[in-house]
C-alpha cells in the first residue's frame, strides 16, 4: 500500500551542495526579532529560496529575550544549520539565554549596536571579520530611549547585505501589515535610511528558482495534512505546542463544512472525537504530553469500541509539566504501551514540515481501515518551526471507511478469518443498530465477562496489527550509502539534521521508521546486515526508542546515544558523541 | 412505532424492583411518542447500573467509560445533527466523575436530553456513598463523607445556563413520559433529574421516602422564570416537573440547535470494493 502524497526532500539525492546561510537575531522583548525573521523567511520564499526558522522564547508569557534563527539555502532545508554566519544583536547582554544555541566561525558576521559596551560572551567563539556597528539605539547621554524601529533597520541591513531589493521587503510588509498600510508607510523611511548605510558588508549571494513557496508552521502542516486527508471534526484543548493546530483548523475547517470545538479539558476532546467517529465522521484531536496522559483511557475505548480516531501529540520535554516550550522525544513509551490493559493501536512519527502532511494522510488511512487509535508523535522542534516548502497538490482518493449494509454481516464484531475489521455500522442507517460499548462485548456488542469471549475478541482486535505491519512494511526512510559499515538508527525530527549530516559522513548509513508501531522490523533487519558498528540516536534520558527495539530485536553491541530533550541533536554533538569532531573541524 | 418496537432482546441486568425498568420504559414511550425511528437514534452513557440501559434500547448505543458520555455525546451530536442523542446515567456518573464536563455541555447548548437516575448511591459498586447521598444516610450506614454535604444537582445546572430542567419520579409512568417528551423536543441540551429507588443498597422503602419529599409544582408555577426555578429547589423538598424552561425564542443558535439537515457521508466503500486477500 503505498500512499506517499507527494515528493521528498531531494535531501539523499543531491546534485549539487547547499548553499545556504545562518542568520540569528538576538534581543529583548518589544525589539520585534520574531517579525524579522518571519520576514525574511517570507521574501526568502518570494524569491523560491527555502529556509527554516526556530524560535526561543523565555518563560514568560510577554518581553524577556527572545531570538530567532534563520536559515536560507538554495534547496530544501529542514535543520536550523550549526554555526551561525550572520548575528544581529541589539545588546550583548541578550545573548545570555541562547547559550548552546549560537556559535561563530572565523567568517561569520556580526551586527551590532554602535554604541552597546557589553563584552560578547566567550562560549559564543570568535570571527575573523569585523564586526559591523550600527546606530539602532537613540541615546539621551548613556541612557537609550525610545526611537525609531530598531527591527526595520535590522531587516534593512540584512536585506542590503544579502543583495535584496527594497521592493522585496516592502512587498513582505505589506502583505504582513495588509490591516494597516499606513503603519508600512511611516516605517519604510526607516528602512531605507539603514539600507543606505555606508560600508553594509556583503553576505553569500543566494540565487532562488524565482517559483514563489510556502511557508508552512510543523502545527499548521498537521491540521492541513489532516484536511486533505478528510478530516471533518476535530476537538482539541490548548496546550503548548500543539495549540496551533486548533487554530489553524478553527480558521480553516469550518470554511469546508467540517467542526471544530474547543473542549474543557483533554479527557473531553479525545471524548468527542470518539463521539463523532462512532457517528462515522473522520476525527481528530491534538495535544502534547500531559494531554495524552488525560486521553489514556478514552484512547483504550476507542480501541475497544472499534472506532476511528487520530491523535496527534506534540511531544514536549516532560514528565508533568516538564519544559512546555522545548522539544523531547519521550513520549515513546506512552504512545506505543500506554493505558490499561491490551489494546492495539498505531503509532507513527513526523520528520519535518514537509512529512508532516504525508504522515497525517497515512494517519487517517490506517485509523479508518483499521478502527482503531492511531497516534502521531510530532515534536515542539516540528510543531513550532516555520518551513519553506513546494506547494502541494492534494490526492482526491482520501481515505474510506468500510460502511456496513444489510448484506454485510449480521454482527457488528463478527469474528471473521479473512477480514481483520468488520463493516462500520454508521448512525442513520435503517436495520444497523447495534451496541458499541467500552465494556468486553460478544459478536453482537452485548457484554460479556465470558474469559473466552475475552481472549476471541482480544484476539480478534489484535489481528488488525498484523494487517497493518503487512501493509506498512515499507514505511521507512533510509539514507547514505547502503553499503556504508556504520550505522545511525533515529526517530522523528532528529530527520533534518541526519540527512544532513550524512553528506559529510559516507562511511554511515541511517534508518529511520516512519511507523514506530508495529515496527518495520523486515526492513530494519534488512538494513542492518554488513554493520560493523550501529548508534542509536534519540533524546529522551531514559533512552525509550533504544530499549524498544531491545525487545523487538537483537540489539547487542548497538550503543545508544541519549539524552534529555530541550534542544534538538546538533551535527555537532553527534561528531562528538562518535568521535568524530576532528572530521567535523577539516570541513 | 410502539415502545416495545425500541426495546432489544437483550435482559436488563438490574435488581428486581430497581426504579430504572421504569426509566428504560418511560424512555421508550416518550421516543414512541415523539415517533423516532431506531436508526434515527443514539443513546450514550458512561459506566454505572444505569448506565447499562442504552443496551437495552433500539439505537445506536454506546456504552462508554466512566463519566464521559457528555463528551461523547457531544462529539457525536456536534458531528450528527440530525441524530437524536440521549444521555442515560446515575448520579456517581454524572454528578461525581463526570461532573467538570456538565456546565461545559450546558455551557455550549448542543440539543441532547441527559437523564440522570438519581438513586442517591454507587450500586455497580456495591453501596458506596455518592455526591447525593444523604447526610444521615451516610452517618448511619458509616459510609465515607459523613461530614459532607450532598449536591444539589438541579440546582447546579440551572446555575449553570440549563435551558430545559425537569424532574420526575421513577414510579410515575405517566410524569416521567412527559417529562422525557418534553426534553427530548426542546431544541437545546435538556435536563431530566429523575428521583430512582435503589432496592439493594437504599432502603426498601427509598423510592417511597423519595416521593413522600416530592411534591409537583402547581399549575400557576412561571416555569420561564429563572428566579421561581431556582427558589424552587433551594428547599429539601423534591419539586416535580419542568421546573425551567427558557422561552425558545431565546434558545441559543448553537452546533446542532440550529442546523439538522441530513449528513452526507463521505464515499464509503462497500464490501464489493475491499481488496480480497
Amino acid at each position: 500500500m503505498e500512499t506517499r502524497t507527494e515528493a521528498m526532500p531531494a535531501s539523499s539525492a543531491t546534485a549539487t551542495p547547499l548553499r545556504s546561510l545562518v542568520i540569528a537575531i538576538a534581543g529583548s522583548g518589544g525589539d520585534g526579532v520574531a517579525l524579522i525573521g518571519d520576514l525574511l523567511l517570507k521574501m526568502a520564499a518570494h524569491q523560491g529560496l527555502y529556509g527554516i526558522l526556530v524560535q526561543s522564547y523565555g518563560p514568560q508569557i510577554r518581553g524577556g529575550e527572545s531570538a530567532v534563527v534563520l536559515r536560507i539555502g538554495d534547496r530544501e532545508i529542514c535543520y536550523e544549520g550549526e554555526d551561525t554566519d550572520v548575528l544581529v544583536c541589539f545588546r550583548a547582554s541578550d545573548l545570555k539565554r541562547f547559550k548552546g544555541s549560537l556559535h561563530l566561525h572565523d567568517e561569520s558576521q556580526l551586527i551590532l549596536e554602535e554604541k552597546d559596551p557589553g563584552a560578547l560572551p566567550d562560549w559564543l567563539g570568535t570571527m575573523k571579520k569585523p564586526a559591523f556597528r550600527h546606530p539602532f539605539a537613540t541615546w539621551d547621554g548613556d541612557v537609550e530611549v525610545a526611537g525609531e524601529p530598531k527591527n526595520m533597520m535590522a531587516l534593512a541591513l540584512v536585506c542590503r547585505a544579502l543583495g535584496w531589493p527594497e521592493s522585496l521587503a516592502q512587498q513582505a510588509l505589506a502583505e504582513r501589515f495588509s490591516h494597516k498600510p499606513a503603519l508600512v508607510e511611516r516605517n519604510m523611511p526607516t528602512f531605507r535610511k539603514a539600507y543606505e548605510a555606508p560600508n553594509v558588508p556583503q553576505l553569500l549571494q543566494l540565487k532562488g528558482h524565482g517559483v514563489p513557496l510556502v511557508v508552512e508552521t510543523g502545527n499548521e502542516a498537521v491540521a492541513r495534512g489532516a484536511m486533505s486527508a478528510g478530516l471533518e471534526f476535530f476537538a482539541g484543548y490548548p496546550i503548548t505546542p500543539s495549540s496551533e493546530v486548533m487554530e489553524t483548523l478553527i480558521d480553516e475547517l469550518p470554511a469546508v463544512g467540517g467542526r471544530v470545538i474547543q473542549a474543557e479539558d483533554e479527557i473531553s476532546a479525545l471524548g468527542m472525537v470518539v463521539g463523532a467517529s462512532f457517528g462515522g465522521v473522520p476525527s481528530m484531536t491534538a495535544t502534547s504530553g500531559p494531554g495524552l496522559s488525560l486521553m489514556t483511557e478514552m484512547m483504550g475505548l476507542s480501541s475497544m469500541a472499534e472506532i476511528p480516531t487520530v491523535i496527534v501529540d506534540c511531544q514536549r520535554a516532560g514528565p508533568a509539566t516538564g519544559m512546555p516550550s522545548r522539544t523531547e522525544q519521550s513520549d515513546l513509551y506512552h504512545a506505543i504501551y500506554g493505558g490499561h490493559g491490551d489494546f492495539p493501536r498505531a503509532v507513527l512519527g513526523v520528520f519535518d514540515v514537509v512529512h508532516a502532511r504525508d504522515v497525517m494522510f497515512r494517519a487517517f488511512e490506517l485509523a479508518e481501515n483499521y478502527q482503531l487509535p492511531v497516534l502521531v508523535l510530532s515534536d515542539a522542534y516540528v510543531a513550532q518551526r516555520r518551513q519553506i516548502r513546494d506547494g502541494v497538490t492534494d490526492r482526491r482518493d482520501k481515505p474510506r471507511r468500510w460502511r456496513w449494509t444489510p448484506e454485510d454481516a449480521p454482527a457488528r464484531f463478527q469474528l471473521s478469518e479473512d477480514q481483520p475489521v468488520n463493516a462500520f455500522r454508521v448512525p442513520g442507517t435503517p436495520g444497523g443498530t447495534y451496541l458499541a460499548a467500552g465494556i468486553e462485548h460478544t459478536e453482537d456488542g452485548n457484554p460479556s465477562a465470558d474469559p473466552g469471549v475475552h481472549q476471541r475478541m482480544s484476539e480478534k482486535r489484535f489481528r488488525k496489527l498484523e494487517s497493518i505491519a503487512a501493509d506498512t512494511r515499507g514505511w521507512v526512510r533510509t539514507f547514505g550509502d547502503p553499503k556504508a559499515a556504520k550505522g545511525i538508527i533515529a526517530w522523528g525530527s532528529s530527520f533534518g539534521m541526519l540527512s544532513e549530516w550524512i553528506e559529510t559522513h559516507p562511511e554511515y548509513r541511517v534508518f529511520m521508521p516512519e511507523i514506530l508501531h508495529p515496527f518495520p522490523l523486515e526492513a530494519f533487519t534488512e538494513w542492518r546486515k554488513g554493520l560493523d558498528e550501529t548508534t542509536t540516536v534519540e533524546l529522551s534520558y531514559q533512552g525509550q526508542f533504544h530499549r524498544y527495539l531491545s525487545s523487538l530485536t537483537d540489539m547487542n553491541g548497538v550503543r545508544s546515544f541519549a539524552r534529555s530533550g530541550g534542544l534538538p541533536m546538533s551535527m555537532r554533538e553527534l561528531d562528538e558523541m562518535l568521535g568524530l569532531s576532528a572530521t567535523r573541524k577539516e570541513r | 412505532m410502539k415502545p416495545k418496537d425500541l426495546r432489544t432482546e437483550l435482559l436488563p441486568v438490574w435488581c428486581s424492583g430497581c426504579g430504572d425498568f421504569g426509566v428504560l420504559k418511560g424512555l421508550t414511550q416518550a421516543l414512541s411518542d415523539l415517533n423516532v425511528a431506531p436508526e434515527k437514534l443514539a443513546v450514550i452513557s458512561g459506566i454505572g447500573c444505569s448506565s447499562r440501559l442504552p443496551g437495552y434500547v433500539k439505537a445506536y448505543s454506546f456504552n462508554t467509560i466512566h463519566g464521559r458520555a457528555l463528551p461523547i455525546a457531544s462529539g457525536l451530536k456536534t458531528a450528527r445533527p440530525e441524530l437524536t442523542t440521549v444521555v442515560v446515567g446515575g448520579d456517581g456518573d454524572g454528578f461525581s466523575i463526570g461532573l467538570g464536563h456538565l456546565p461545559h455541555a450546558i455551557r455550549r447548548d448542543i440539543n441532547i436530553t441527559y437523564i440522570v437516575m438519581d438513586n442517591g448511591i454507587y450500586g455497580l459498586t456495591k453501596g458506596q456513598a455518592s455526591p447525593t447521598t444523604e447526610l444521615e444516610s451516610k452517618r448511619s450506614r458509616g459510609l465515607a463523607g459523613g461530614d459532607e454535604q450532598p449536591l444539589n444537582p438541579v440546582l447546579l445546572v440551572l446555575s449553570a445556563g440549563c435551558g430545559f430542567v425537569a424532574r420526575t419520579h421513577a414510579g410515575n409512568m405517566p410524569h416521567m413520559r412527559d417529562m422525557m417528551k418534553q426534553a427530548i423536543e426542546y431544541p437545546g441540551f435538556s435536563f431530566v433529574h429523575v428521583l430512582a429507588g435503589c432496592v439493594t443498597y437504599q432502603p426498601r422503602n427509598y423510592s417511597d421516602l423519595l416521593l413522600q419529599r416530592s411534591y409537583e409544582l402547581p399549575v400557576e408555577y412561571d416555569k420561564t422564570d429563572l428566579g421561581a426555578a431556582i427558589n424552587a429547589v433551594r428547599d429539601g423538598r423534591f419539586a416535580l416537573g419542568v421546573i425551567y424552561k427558557r422561552p425558545l425564542e431565546e434558545v441559543s443558535a448553537t452546533a446542532g440547535a440550529a442546523s439538522e439537515e441530513e449528513w452526507t457521508p463521505p464515499d464509503a466503500v462497500l464490501k464489493q470494493d475491499l481488496p480480497t486477500e
